[in-house]
């Protein structure tokens, strides 16, 4: 019995060497299958095969800073709004949508009473901390920036202090407008609204101009057409937007933090207030007629006028506000940089630049467009000549001209030796 | 694909029009002088140059002009595409310049520069034969490019060998 028990013991010791041994093996395949299987890597936008490693590699590296600092610009909008509260209206609430990246998930604002207020409330969140230390590891950030990528509950309690006395603000001075505000925004119809636009218009179109080229024009045109000219700006709420611009510009029609307000003409402005211009606005421009006559002196799109930039005889000072206002915004970020600087160790770059310039004087027409030389040649490396492309170019050349001479193709002379190679040449030598 | 004796037949059609192209090469441009293969090769900046040399009748160059054709577009940003009629005489020098017997050869340039590319064959100056998937045309040329941006004047060809064209080089007909 006692023999049977050893027998199992050892029995035993050797089946958990065998599989402990087997285990080990197997992780380790485990491991190398692991780092042959494709993942996708979201910071690089590609799949790879590089498992953990594929962090370190400086193409990623790269593609995360870039990646992170985009995410970054679009944080510092919400931190703006986490400093300076403003109420968000119903009917901007699909512009005021955060993409969070570490968590992949879409923060809507619908419903929110202050702009951004979704989007602080997940950035402040615990779920939100482990998705991003979870990002950080699997992508290899560094940990200590942590918190540049998300809000800190002192400031959403600051933020939330801010926001009641805000509403407060806002209540009171509702009450106090009741009757001015309340009647010009129900009226749709009635004129002096109307002609408030305008006498601002008249009374402040030299304060506009001056920020004009600094900043975003204020509404004096059709919203459609503000957003055509400026896309960027369209995809945030209009009236979340404009506090930015105006908190620039020190002399702006439409205050947010009411900076100008005894230049309002009996008209308390408040946040709440700001979106009352847009929707005013929005209205005057439905109303059609001299609103839009006044405001659009060469029609637009939709009365099919001559767009600006070939309107060359007439340009009113908006125009040629909103046409340089459009070419700054338009022109530079959508070129990318990368594209126009090519790498200066590519083939042919000495080459290529070269020719570039000839082709650009030629268009210009300062030299006349030359054809090459008849017996002009590229740069080609044959299969049987050995040495450098020039010398199987010339031996081409001595070619063409024994041939044109008479010789034959098969010259006699040349005897066909079998191939030596530098190698061959070289240990015959130390033979 | 259709076969090629209905491309034949198609062809034969055609040649009794003035415009004598052919079917499955309208869409590439046909260089037939030195001057013109010289103007598409100096003008091709910074973008890899295809040049295949054949002649319109051959089913083989037809397969491949077939795949030039449907793939040029999607090469278009990196790489332009021109075939090269070889019955021309005024193209004569080239043939022998590139040293071409076998058809359909194709050849790369980038930048007045001409590129290799090592398939595991004897001659790496040239592609011969057709490309079995439009895929794999546009794996080559994106090598070459990627290459050619590196400043590499010889590439690996990235296709596995059971799908490049085998044939044997002669020397002098040896």
């Amino acid at each position: 019995m006692a023999d049977n028990f050893r027998e199992e013991c050892s029995n035993s010791n050797t089946k958990s060497l065998v599989p402990a041994k087997e285990l080990f093996l197997n992780k380790r395949k485990k491991g190398k299958e692991a780092s042959s299987q494709f993942e996708y890597c979201k910071v690089c936008r590609l799949n790879h095969d590089q498992g953990q490693r594929h962090k370190y590699f400086p193409s990623h590296k790269k593609s995360l800073s870039i990646y992170l600092s985009r995410f970054e610009s679009r944080l510092a909008d919400v931190r703006f709004f986490l400093n300076n509260p403003i109420a968000l209206r119903p009917e901007n609430d699909s512009h005021n949508r955060f993409w969070c990246i570490f968590c992949d998930v879409d923060v809507l604002e619908i419903g929110s009473s202050f702009a951004c207020n979704n989007a602080i409330n997940h950035l402040s969140s615990a779920d939100h901390l482990k998705n991003l230390k979870h990002f950080l590891w699997k992508y290899g950030g560094v940990m200590d920036c942590l918190d540049s990528f998300r809000i800190l509950d002192t400031d959403v309690r600051k933020w939330k202090k801010k926001c009641v006395s805000l509403k407060k603000e806002a209540a009171l001075s509702e009450e106090r407008s009741v009757g001015a505000s309340s009647g010009i925004s129900n009226d749709i119809h009635g004129n002096h609204k109307i002609g408030n636009f305008h006498h601002f218009e008249t009374n402040n179109n030299c304060s506009i101009s001056s920020s004009y080229l600094n900043d975003v024009t204020p509404l004096q045109h059709s919203t459609h057409e503000y957003q055509i000219f400026h896309p960027e700006i369209s995809g945030d709420a209009n009236a979340v937007y404009v506090p930015t611009t105006l908190s620039n510009s020190t002399e702006s029609l439409y205050s947010a933090n009411n900076l100008n307000e005894s230049r309002m003409n009996q008209q308390p402005l408040s946040s709440g207030s700001i979106s009352f211009f847009t929707r005013d606005y929005k209205q005057v421009h439905q109303s059609g007629g001299q609103g839009n006559e006044e405001s659009n002196p060469h029609g637009n799109v939709h009365s099919g006028a001559a767009p600006p930039w070939l309107d060359s005889s007439e340009h009113s000072l908006m125009d040629y506000s909103l046409e340089s206002v459009s070419a700054a915004n338009g022109s530079v970020p959508n070129r990318s940089e990368k594209s126009q600087k090519l790498n200066p160790k590519r083939v042919g770059a000495a080459w290529a630049e070269k020719r570039k310039i000839e082709m650009e004087l030629e268009k210009r027409g300062e030299i006349s467009k030359s054809t090459c030389h008849p017996d002009w040649l590229p740069n080609f490396g044959s299969v049987w000549q050995s040495g450098s492309r020039k010398e199987s170019r010339k031996e081409f050349e001595m070619e063409k001209q024994n041939l044109s001479k008479g010789g034959t193709q098969y010259d006699v002379s040349s005897e066909i030796k079998p191939y030596i190679s530098k190698r061959m040449h070289q240990e015959a030598a130390k033979k | 694909m259709p076969s090629p004796s209905s491309l034949f037949k198609r062809l034969n059609s055609s040649k009794k029009s003035p415009i004598n192209q052919s079917a499955m090469s309208y869409l590439l441009p046909t260089l037939s002088k030195k001057a013109e293969v010289d103007s598409v090769i100096r003008d091709t900046i910074d973008k890899v140059l295809v040049l295949r040399f054949g002649r319109s009748s051959d089913a083989g160059c037809l397969q491949l002009d077939d795949t030039l054709a449907k793939s040029a577009r999607e090469v278009s940003k990196f790489a332009t595409v021109a075939l090269v009629d070889m019955d021309s005489e005024d193209v004569q020098v080239y043939i022998k310049y590139f040293d071409i017997t076998l058809i359909p050869s194709t050849v790369f340039f980038f930048n007045a520069h001409h590129m290799k590319m090592d398939c595991g064959t004897a001659d790496h100056t040239k592609w011969i034969g057709a490309f079995h998937r439009k895929q794999d045309f546009i794996d080559v040329v994106e090598t070459i490019y990627r290459g050619a941006m590196k400043g590499k004047l010889i590439v690996n060809c990235p296709l596995p060998p059971e799908r490049i064209p085998r044939y044997q080089l002669l020397y002098k007909d040896m």
